[in-house]
């Protein structure tokens, strides 16, 4: 007992293991978990003592709430920052769950509450679902294995890896899996339904979008105000090069490079008038190391017609001059001339984006009491926006031509590349 | 000393400089990632913080998955630095203080680093899911490749002293470090060390593409045993690289064992960097890179070190 408790002294004081499941409204969360030391967000709920929710539960989203919370070890404890959202569903399910209020501290509350579960001042929560099999196998079939034979047979009540042939006509085995709506290398909200032949997709389809019908619900932002009226050019160029550096986060995050990826989330957090030469640095330091320019080189070029009506960045990264602020009188005395690249790949994409946030700020810095004018469209940081909907949407329903064939690690550089955002799309 | 006690002796002091340097490496890593991240260095994480994520980890329950092998997963968390530890002992701190100083000390540290392919499979295998089997997969595609050329300028390290023996390698190093005489021997084995303890881009099972990939479904003591493991066989390849490449112990004024350690600091300090700045590699490149690039130059190395032999 002595030793535990020296242990759990001893753990408290280093960060909270943390796994993030941001629902509907919840996506400025991230940023917060990240940045601060007392957190360590982890890839997987196994590392996990705390999961915290965030934003609104859609009903799409409560059954892999409910899948991970289980998948965490002990000792563990859910915490909610349900933010504006309806509170009733989650806590029908999670008796045990801990809500945040709005005005809360909601990195010290989770630092607190990992405190207590280390030093057993709070019990861990038991598990949600039923402790039996999801689907049921014993005693049954010839040999009480679920079913019949192996290879092709059902054993543990479950289809095993079974062989097909594949894109070249090989039999190879298969896998079918559904990866989302929290799989941390994915967008947010996004759910595949994956056919895998070693680590090549054969299939991929995207499943019911679990934010479908948040959007109208979600509080809006500087670009989506533009489209009701003239906003500040250096408030809408702000928030651009916000917006990619956070993207560029993420993609960092995912190619291994955690601290720079830090390094990025910080500029966005930190970004004002004169941070043009930072963000014009770490491009730099990623153009120089080659590493990320190696990896992502040649990786998921669109077909260029797709690319095109993506428009935004991705339009951009494929040779296409297309920018809604080009039509902007605004930005037109501002001498706006929009960056564009020629390869089409994901390594176009983030030097594109670095570069708009370059440029964004920039602009910003330039743009003095000048407003955005009063037009139909709005050039945000993913794309053209208008009254009823966004260019970039069509990329969700491309996906599976688009992932087809690729590589699992292609695959997730691709859509990194895409910056889908299911929040926004139907 | 009877023989039991020289063996508790040797695994004691195997064990607490594997911990040490594994240690070490962990602060160093703190230090570089806050150094890289532009943040104040946060000495005290930095210092204590591999300490808190060990007590972390030994409170944590340790995870089940549905049908796991258990026996291949136990066995790999514990050979990873059952292997870290057979490459050390060939490693000599001082004239004639090695562990094991045997006559083909070289072919040992060979052999326990290509077994890691063995325990992270495994890692993966013993799962029973999907992210830490393909993780599992890409080692296997990643590890002949990284192989040869490793020990290829291992070989031709071993060449100046026309001895596979650790010390005899460092001796033939008293006028001329291996470095310089062999320019292209030190780079190509930290790209491959960085292959062997799959860390920074060449860590390709453990990805964030796959959610952590053999690491995916482990928690506790697993993988605390796992991510020091890692660390212990990070430490290894320092030591190693440090031994036939940088003189070893050899050094003006201070005692042996200090050079060592220091220059294996700096080969670390090296290995760590690399994690934080290169991207992890795209499979299918690095190991077109590694049959077109890498294998051909440590054949070269190891013709030109013979010519220079001869």
């Amino acid at each position: 007992v002595g030793l535990r408790r020296i242990l759990a002294q001893l753990a408290s004081g280093g960060p909270a293991p943390v796994f993030p499941l941001l629902g509907a409204g919840a996506a400025s969360l991230e940023r917060v978990l990240r940045l601060d030391s007392r957190l360590r967000v982890v890839d997987s709920p196994r590392a996990a003592n705390i999961l915290f929710v965030g934003g609104e539960v859609t009903a799409g989203l409560l059954r892999p709430v409910v899948a991970m919370h289980d998948m965490m070890s002990h000792p563990r404890a859910t915490v909610w920052a349900p933010l504006e959202a309806p509170t009733r569903r989650l806590q029908k399910v999670f008796p045990d769950v801990t809500l945040l209020n709005p005005e809360d501290d909601v990195v010290a509350e989770v630092a607190r509450i990992h405190g207590e579960l280390l030093s057993d001042r709070r019990k861990s929560e038991r598990g949600v679902l039923p402790e039996r099999d999801a689907a049921p196998w014993r005693d049954v079939g010839p040999y009480g294995q679920g079913g019949t034979g192996m290879t092709g047979g059902v054993p543990y009540g479950r289809p095993m890896a079974t062989r097909a042939p594949d894109r070249d006509g090989l039999e190879l085995d298969k896998l079918d899996l559904r990866v989302g709506p929290f799989f941390p290398p994915l967008p947010r909200g996004l759910v595949l339904d994956v056919q895998l032949q070693g680590d090549v997709i054969q299939k991929a389809l995207v499943s019911t979008n679990p934010f479908r019908r948040v959007r109208s619900r979600l509080p809006g932002d500087v670009f989506r105000a533009a489209l009701a009226g003239p906003v500040p050019i250096e408030e809408i160029e702000l928030a651009r090069a916000r917006h990619h550096l956070k993207w560029l986060a993420g993609m960092l995050r995912v190619h291994g490079l955690a601290a720079l990826s830090f390094r990025a989330l910080a500029l966005s957090r930190d970004l004002s008038l004169r941070s043009a030469s930072a963000v014009r640095e770490l491009g730099q330091l990623l153009e120089r190391t080659r590493g990320l320019g190696w990896a992502t080189a040649g990786v998921g070029v669109l077909p260029h017609a797709t690319a095109g009506a993506a428009t935004g960045p991705v339009a951009r990264a494929a040779g296409y001059e297309v920018d809604a602020r080009l039509q902007d009188p605004g930005y037109r005395e501002l001498e706006f001339t929009p960056v564009v690249q020629h390869e089409g790949d994901a390594r176009a994409r983030w030097r594109q984006r670095i570069a708009e946030a370059v440029q964004g700020v920039e602009l910003a810095a330039r743009a003095g009491d000048r407003h955005t004018g009063s037009l139909d469209q709005v050039e945000g940081p993913r794309g053209v926006l208008g009254p009823f909907g966004s260019s970039w949407e069509t990329l969700v329903g491309e996906l599976p031509t688009i992932l087809e064939g690729q590589e699992w690690g292609d695959a997730i550089t691709t859509l990194v590349s895409l910056d889908l955002d299911m929040e926004g799309s139907p | 000393m009877t023989p039991w006690t020289e063996a508790g002796a040797a695994v004691g002091l195997v064990a607490t400089a594997l911990v040490l340097g594994a240690s070490a490496t962990r602060v160093l890593d703190g230090v570089i990632s806050d150094l890289t991240a532009r943040r104040p260095v946060a000495w005290r994480r930095a210092l204590v913080g591999p300490l808190q994520d060990a007590a972390l980890c030994v409170l944590q329950q340790g995870a089940v998955t549905e049908r796991p092998d258990r026996e291949g997963w136990t066995l790999a968390s514990a050979l990873l630095p059952a292997l870290a530890a057979l490459s050390v002992v060939v490693i000599p701190i001082a004239p004639g203080a090695a562990i094991a100083d045997v006559p083909a000390g070289l072919v040992l540290f060979g052999a326990a680093t290509a077994l890691v392919v063995i325990a992270v499979f495994l890692h993966g295998w013993s799962a029973n899911s999907v992210f830490p089997l393909i993780g599992a997969y890409r080692f296997i595609a990643l590890a002949l490749s990284i192989e040869i050329p490793f020990f290829l300028v291992l070989i031709a390290a071993a060449l100046p002293a026309e001895s596979l023996a650790v010390g005899d390698v460092v001796r033939a190093q008293a006028s001329v470090w291996n470095v310089v005489r062999q320019p292209l021997g030190l780079p190509i084995y930290l790209i491959g060390g960085l292959g062997v303890a799959f860390w920074g881009p060449l860590a390709v099972s453990d990805a964030e593409d796959l959610a952590g990939g053999t690491l995916a479904e482990v928690s506790g003591l697993g993988r605390l045993f796992w991510t020091w493991g890692q660390a212990c066989m990070l430490v290894a390849v320092a030591a190693m690289g440090a031994s036939a490449f940088l003189g070893g112990w050899m050094g003006p004024l201070l005692p042996g064992p200090v050079w060592l350690a220091m220059k294996t600091f700096l080969l670390l300090a090296i290995l760590v960097s690399m994690g934080h700045l290169f991207a992890r590699v795209r499979l299918e490149r690095f190991v077109t890179f590694a049959w077109t690039v890498l294998i051909p130059l440590s054949l070269v190395d190891v013709f030109l070190s013979g010519l220079l032999v001869l």
